[in-house]
């Protein structure tokens, strides 16, 4: 609401001067001097007087009138037939959308200056002329946008949800369509306001508008020019004012489309970024060196509300040619530390501690080009989704080719037969005639294929994939992940699988790491972590599964959010076995290779 | 004995390509269907993307006209879209989708949002909406205290509690379920299924209920559908269908959902190569170029659903005799 005051403030200022000129203690606008002729300054005239001897401050506020009357008739006339035109075309489509989007094509064809000569020839100028000529200009935009809105917006569930209520397609069209289309149209809005302001001057400047004596901000720059030598600042007041008119409406329209936005979370939070690493203190690793030992690892992302910590304190270990699975709902953290570890944390997040050692070399404080050496070569990610991940305007031939030139020195020649080569390992029937496929050809399955190809391309030591099989299909799931584990195998790599399916967990990994809230709650071998789960959360959420013949439970409540995680354990609100003693933070408790953040767990598993 | 709530015969939908310069063929997202749902039954759909069982839900509700076949609902034809007759029946069925983001208006009230069908369909005055509305919230699990809040203030089972409690505020006997709890963390779906049954058994309603994941369909539905490319390749009682899926295609879904306990399911079947395009659909059993089990009679015929140890268990397959 407060970014809805000064521009607000200003516009209203600008609109109210406009209209209450003719009470307002002003000369006449139209009354010459030539005695005073471009004079700077006379008494009563403070902008001084232009090339009639006319007093310019009061031609200004004068002007005003017509040159807003003008901009916003026409706007406003433009945004209503334009907006319905629109909303009709995209929803009853055929003959309505032919004729609304034709019609508005053809007077896009027309240069807007012949336009208006056209029509002032026919009807004479003057200040109701200007107004037709001007909204019929800005119709096609209206039109255009809308269409474009109602397109996307009519293939929306929610839309879809009313029409299945058996509502009547006006309701619709006002009551479901409209108010989410009035975003992009006001914005329009704004913009035809702020032109028209322009288009007006610059018609009237050409002696097409509105009719001198009558003053509008477009006489009065074509009357300064003329003098631009003898009396620059004539021109300047008009150019001022008419600058200040189009920056307040272009902020009013871009407050009010951001508080008419009820979907929340509007506009881009802004972050402070503090980049200051703190110096790990912590022991060498025991030998044998683990390929990946992360230990204390925490992220921090500065909001407006304060810092969050959506990764606190993760640990884990992961050897060459084993799978370790890190499972969590959503909101756990668990892809936020993948990234923290691989270097593509987001701009507004920063580790704030702990060590990741990659075969003894710590990701976390090494230079970003050491680091960027590695990604993609001796440690490579996939991620969930492979269509945003591969670039739709090359072929993936070339990508993949494009993934080993970045870091072997290879010939062009060589490394497009190695990508035909990888294709062929992951699975890819046909690989020469695939590579030279383009991503949106592909299936979901054999995107992901093709991102797995990029990956193993420098042959890495440790794979992150970030729930790799999540928006695929059961079937082509299971090939994807047979896929992972002979690779596995056969290349040694050390796979890190991010995922919220506990039936993947169980399939692939041999190590788990369960998070909750951003915390490591269990870890453990899975066979054991899944047999006996010390941690209530990972029991709840193994009970929570649908398999078998045990009808599923789910758990009571939502897992909360990350600038309100519970004071104590954090699992405890939804808890069965919660005490008093859970409001204190417990730690996690390590023993042999398993580990357990719960106080009870002694006499729960017993 | 009367006839079921929902009766599908031999039901085709086809999308032909749109516009003055579409070429190519129809795409045939459904291809003969014979379904039913009877008075307070649930069936259960599953199938992988491409399967068509989006589709066939929304021709069952009538949001889309079947282009070949007919459905019943109560007895009667479904009335054509957009007709006053059609407009009525909205209130006796209801759909719940699966995106809990997009399929709530992010820009009215919940409470307006739920109470649209009371709105269209009733006469009730907004005190009596009101009252409706409270009550339905409380029979989701929601609090009838936000009315007036916004749906990015809630999470996202609890905007599936409220797409349901939009469905069902018009009291339907018929409710089409499209994924509601795929996009939901596992905690959460074993809440709404939950929900799903309670309404189901307290309400008496019919429901069918579309999933990809075979699990969640096995503790929630009566019986099961499995299409693949638009048709049906198995349906039976669940618990029968679970027991002894006898479809090559169904095998393969079954060994491909992973489970707590690996040893527990059937040996993985890696379906080889790509779905064929619904376009273009291979002649006979549709499966066939999948099929490890395929032989050259398969392409010849489409294979008819038959009975296979009685118990309304069916089959559309030449071999199914000798899976199990």
């Amino acid at each position: 609401m407060r970014k809805l005051w000064i521009p607000g403030a200003v516009v209203a200022l600008i609109v109210l001067i406009a209209i209450a000129a003719p009470v307002l203690p002003l000369m006449d606008p139209i009354r010459q001097d030539v005695a005073n002729r471009l004079a700077a300054y006379v008494p009563g005239s403070p902008m001084g007087r232009d090339e009639f001897g006319r007093d310019v401050f009061s031609r200004l506020i004068w002007g005003a009138r017509s040159s807003l009357a003008v901009a916003f008739a026409s706007a406003t006339i433009a945004a209503v037939i334009g907006t319905a035109l629109g909303l009709l075309g995209g929803w009853f489509r055929g003959v309505v959308e032919f004729l609304a989007i034709r019609g508005a094509d053809v007077v896009l064809c027309f240069p807007p200056v012949l336009l208006a000569l056209l029509v002032v020839t026919l009807l004479g100028p003057g200040t109701a002329t200007l107004i037709l000529v001007l909204s019929v200009l800005y119709l096609p935009g209206f039109i255009r946008v809308s269409f474009a809105e109602v397109l996307s917006a009519r293939s929306q569930d929610y839309v879809e949800a009313v029409r299945a209520l058996g509502a009547r397609t006006p309701r619709i069209l006002l009551r479901t369509v409209l108010p989410n289309i009035a975003g992009p149209v006001l914005v329009q809005l704004s913009l035809a306001v702020a032109s028209a302001v322009v288009l007006e001057s610059g018609l009237s400047f050409l002696g097409l508008g509105v009719v001198p004596p009558t003053p509008s901000w477009g006489l009065m720059i074509r009357g300064a020019r003329a003098t631009m030598e003898q009396a620059p600042m004539l021109l300047l007041w008009p150019c001022l004012a008419l600058t200040v008119t189009i920056l307040a409406m272009n902020l009013l329209c871009d407050a009010v489309r951001d508080v008419a936005d009820k979907r929340g979370g509007g506009g881009a939070k802004k972050l402070r970024l503090v980049d200051r690493l703190l110096p790990g203190l912590f022991p060498a690793p025991a030998a044998p060196q683990p390929l990946l030992d992360v230990q204390g690892l925490t992220v921090e992302i500065a909001t407006p509300g304060g810092i969050i910590r959506p990764v606190e304190d993760m640990a884990f270990r992961l050897d060459a040619g084993r799978t370790l699975a890190i499972v969590g709902e959503s909101g756990s953290g668990k892809s936020m530390a993948a990234t923290a570890i691989m270097g593509l944390l987001p701009p507004a997040a920063r580790v704030a501690d702990g060590v990741a050692r990659f075969e003894g070399d710590d990701l976390l404080r090494m230079p970003e080009p050491a680091r960027r050496k590695l990604r993609g070569g001796a440690m490579a990610m996939v991620f969930q989704d492979p269509m945003s991940s591969l670039n739709p305007v090359h072929r993936i031939g070339d990508q993949v080719a494009e993934a080993i030139r970045a870091h072997r020195d290879v010939p062009a020649g060589k490394a497009a037969a190695e990508a035909v080569e990888l294709l062929k390992r992951v699975g890819i029937a046909d690989p020469e005639r695939r590579a030279r496929a383009y991503p949106h050809e592909l299936s979901g399955g054999m995107r992901q294929r093709v991102m797995i190809a990029m990956a193993i391309a420098n042959r890495p030591r440790l794979l992150i994939a970030d729930e790799p099989t999540t928006a695929l299909d059961v079937t082509v799931q299971a090939a994807i992940l047979e896929l992972l584990a002979e690779l596995r195998r056969a290349e040694g790599m050390g796979v890190v699988l991010i995922t919220h399916s506990l039936g993947v967990v169980a399939e692939v990994a041999e190590d788990v790491v369960v998070m909750y809230a951003a915390q490591v709650v269990e870890s453990g071998p899975v066979a054991e972590v899944f047999a006996r789960p010390l941690h209530p959360y990972t029991r709840a959420l193994l009970a929570a599964v649908p398999d078998g013949d045990i009808e599923p439970e789910g758990i009571p409540g939502v897992v909360p959010r990350p600038d309100a995680w519970p004071p104590g354990c954090r699992f405890a609100p939804r808890c069965g076995f919660a005490t008093e003693a859970c409001a204190t933070p417990p730690p996690l408790e390590e023993f042999e290779n398993h580990a357990v953040r719960c106080i009870r767990w002694r006499e729960l598993s017993a | 004995m009367t006839e079921p709530l929902v009766v599908a015969e031999a039901v085709e939908m086809s999308f032909a390509p749109r516009g003055i310069l579409a070429r190519g063929r129809p795409v045939r997202a459904v291809a003969g269907v014979d379904a039913t749902v009877a008075r307070g039954e649930a069936l259960g759909v599953v199938g992988e993307s491409g399967s068509g069982k989006s589709t066939l839900g929304r021709v069952l509700l009538g949001l889309l006209a079947a282009t070949g076949g007919a459905v019943r609902f109560d007895g009667q034809p479904l009335p054509k879209p957009g007709s006053n007759a059609w407009r009525a029946l909205r209130a006796r069925m209801g759909i719940v989708f699966q995106d809990p983001f997009g399929s709530l208006d992010a820009r009215r009230t919940i409470g307006a949002q739920v109470e649209d069908g009371l709105a269209i369909h009733t006469d009730l005055s907004a005190a009596e909406r009101r009252a409706k509305l409270t009550e339905m919230f409380v029979r989701v699990g929601l609090d009838p205290q936000r009315l007036g809040a916004y749906p990015h203030e809630f999470s996202g089972g609890q905007r599936q509690r409220l797409g349901i409690a939009r469905a069902l505020a018009t009291n339907p006997d018929f409710l089409v379920a499209d994924e509601p709890v795929s996009a939901l963390d596992v905690s959460i779906q074993a809440q709404v299924v939950r929900l799903l049954a309670d309404l189901r058994r307290d309400l008496g309603l019919a429901m069918l209920f579309i999933s990809h994941d075979l699990p969640v369909v096995r503790h929630l539905c009566d019986r099961v559908i499995v299409m693949y490319l638009g048709r049906v390749m198995e349906e039976g009682p669940v618990a029968e269908v679970f027991a002894r899926p006898s479809h090559p295609y169904t095998r393969a879904l079954l060994s491909a959902t992973p489970r707590l306990d690996p040893a527990k399911r059937l040996s993985r079947v890696i379906l080889p190569g790509e779905p064929p395009s619904p376009t273009n659909p291979p002649s006979g059993c549709v499966f066939r170029t999948r099929c490890a089990l395929a032989l050259p009679a398969c392409a010849e015929a489409v294979p008819p659903l038959r009975e296979i140890g009685g118990a309304a268990h069916r089959v559309a397959c030449i071999r199914a005799d000798e899976i199990n």
